[in-house]
């Protein structure tokens, strides 16, 4: 009985450290490189998100599964293999039945392979921790990063094209409404000024929240 | 011996079984995905390749044998295609492929039925920097716009000029000087050599 409660007392903890208290993004501030870089359209980022769910789940149950065969010295080349693996079957599955969005996202989705959000959940998680725990530390580790990257790219693409996920949510002023977008959300400087006052508004809710 | 061969062993086996679990797992996918995958690459040449000749109903025939000499007695294989409509061939399209800023870049390359001139290009697969080496892709742009009826020959780049003027002098992509380099090294590098040998085959009967 003791045991069962404990163990839902850390999943609980698990999912909220992934959504808020270490959300990767906000909190950890891994995988900037897709954060800054995929985040001009929603239906981008979702696409990165949902890539980045499926690989931090498989590859932490996976390697939560042979956690206790692993030698110290195979660790790192343990989990870029099985990482690598989940990674070419998301980029394979894109190619196959979601093959504009897969050009669109181009390098990036191999490069989940060198996101440090996956590596740093296996090593912090998954290698220590039973498979319940991993899943659901993967799970919430990618939906956490799934909403920051959902929030940068809402902002970016209202602001640069009026629309969100291709529907029109501002009058645009070349049809007689009064919104002007702002090219500038669609580049590389939108992305992180988008992105810096986001993190200034997370560390002030968060000292805030700390009294 | 033994012992080092029980020492490897132990270590390693759990890489050596992950891998070959991963490799079969890999394959699975690979066996099952990549049709839809070479499907997809399909319907894009056709598309992009159908629009360049703007004629509807444009179908495609796969000329064999047709390859690009690297040297060394290496030869690469070329998808090059013969444009059909009605019976009659009105032009040919291949895919032609270099190394461009950021990474590859594959085209599609449409000439006319005598394959001596240019009907236009698209792009198949390009990584360039946005808003400057993707440039390249932009459909009827003027980087695309200077291909388009200009002679089957080798191309020259240069930074300034009329980009309206139709012949074999290109003007670069301002910010993109690499990328229009690739392109132009692209052209010269394949259409030459499709051209001279598609006459060798006999194949270029000006749209019989």
């Amino acid at each position: 009985m003791a045991n069962d409660n404990a163990q839902s007392v850390t999943t609980s903890a698990t999912v909220w450290n992934g959504l808020f208290k270490e959300n990767p993004t906000f909190g950890l501030m891994l995988g900037m490189c897709p954060t800054l870089a995929v985040t001009t359209t929603m239906e981008a980022a979702l696409t990165m998100g949902i890539s980045v769910i499926f690989v931090l789940i498989g590859s932490n149950i996976m390697i939560s599964v042979m956690r206790r065969q692993l030698k110290p010295h195979l660790r790192i080349l343990m989990f870029t293999l099985t990482i690598a693996v989940f990674v070419t079957i998301a980029d394979q599955f894109l190619k196959a039945y979601q093959p504009v969005m897969s050009e669109y996202l181009g390098a990036y989705i191999p490069l989940i392979i060198v996101n440090c959000i996956i590596i740093c959940r296996s090593e912090a998680c998954a290698s220590k921790q039973g498979v319940w725990i991993s899943t659901v530390d993967g799970l919430a580790m990618g939906v956490g990063f799934t909403v920051s990257l959902s929030l940068l790219a809402s902002i970016r693409e209202i602001l640069a094209s009026g629309k969100w996920l291709g529907m029109t949510v501002l009058p645009l002023a070349e049809n007689g409404g009064w919104f002007v977008p702002w090219a500038g959300m669609g580049m590389p400087v939108g992305a992180f000024v988008t992105l810096g006052l986001l993190l200034g508004l997370a560390v002030h809710l968060t000292k805030k929240a700390k009294g | 011996m033994g012992n080092h061969i029980r020492l490897f062993i132990r270590e390693s086996w759990l890489l050596i079984v992950s891998s070959f679990l991963f490799g079969l797992l890999l394959a699975v996918t690979d066996a099952a995905w990549s049709p839809q995958i070479k499907q997809n690459e399909l319907n894009k040449f056709n598309k992009l390749a159908a629009g360049l000749f703007n004629k509807e109903g444009t179908t495609f025939e796969q000329v064999p044998d047709i390859a690009l000499d690297k040297g060394k007695g290496q030869k690469i294989p070329v998808d090059v295609n013969k444009a059909v409509l009605d019976g009659r061939c009105i032009g040919w399209a291949f895919v032609a492929e270099g190394n461009g800023f950021a990474g590859p870049i594959r085209l599609v390359v449409a000439t006319d039925a005598g394959f001596e001139k240019i009907q236009g290009f698209g792009v198949l697969a390009c990584s360039e920097t946005p808003g400057f080496g993707d440039k390249i892709k932009i459909k009827d742009g003027f980087y695309q716009k200077q291909y388009q009826d200009a002679p089957v020959a080798p191309f020259s780049l240069t930074k300034a000029g009329d980009p309206s003027a139709i012949d074999s002098t290109i003007i670069a992509i301002t910010g993109a000087t690499v990328t229009s380099e690739a392109v132009v090294t692209i052209f010269n590098r394949y259409a030459v050599a499709i051209q001279m040998q598609l006459k060798a085959k006999g194949l270029l009967t000006h749209g019989q």
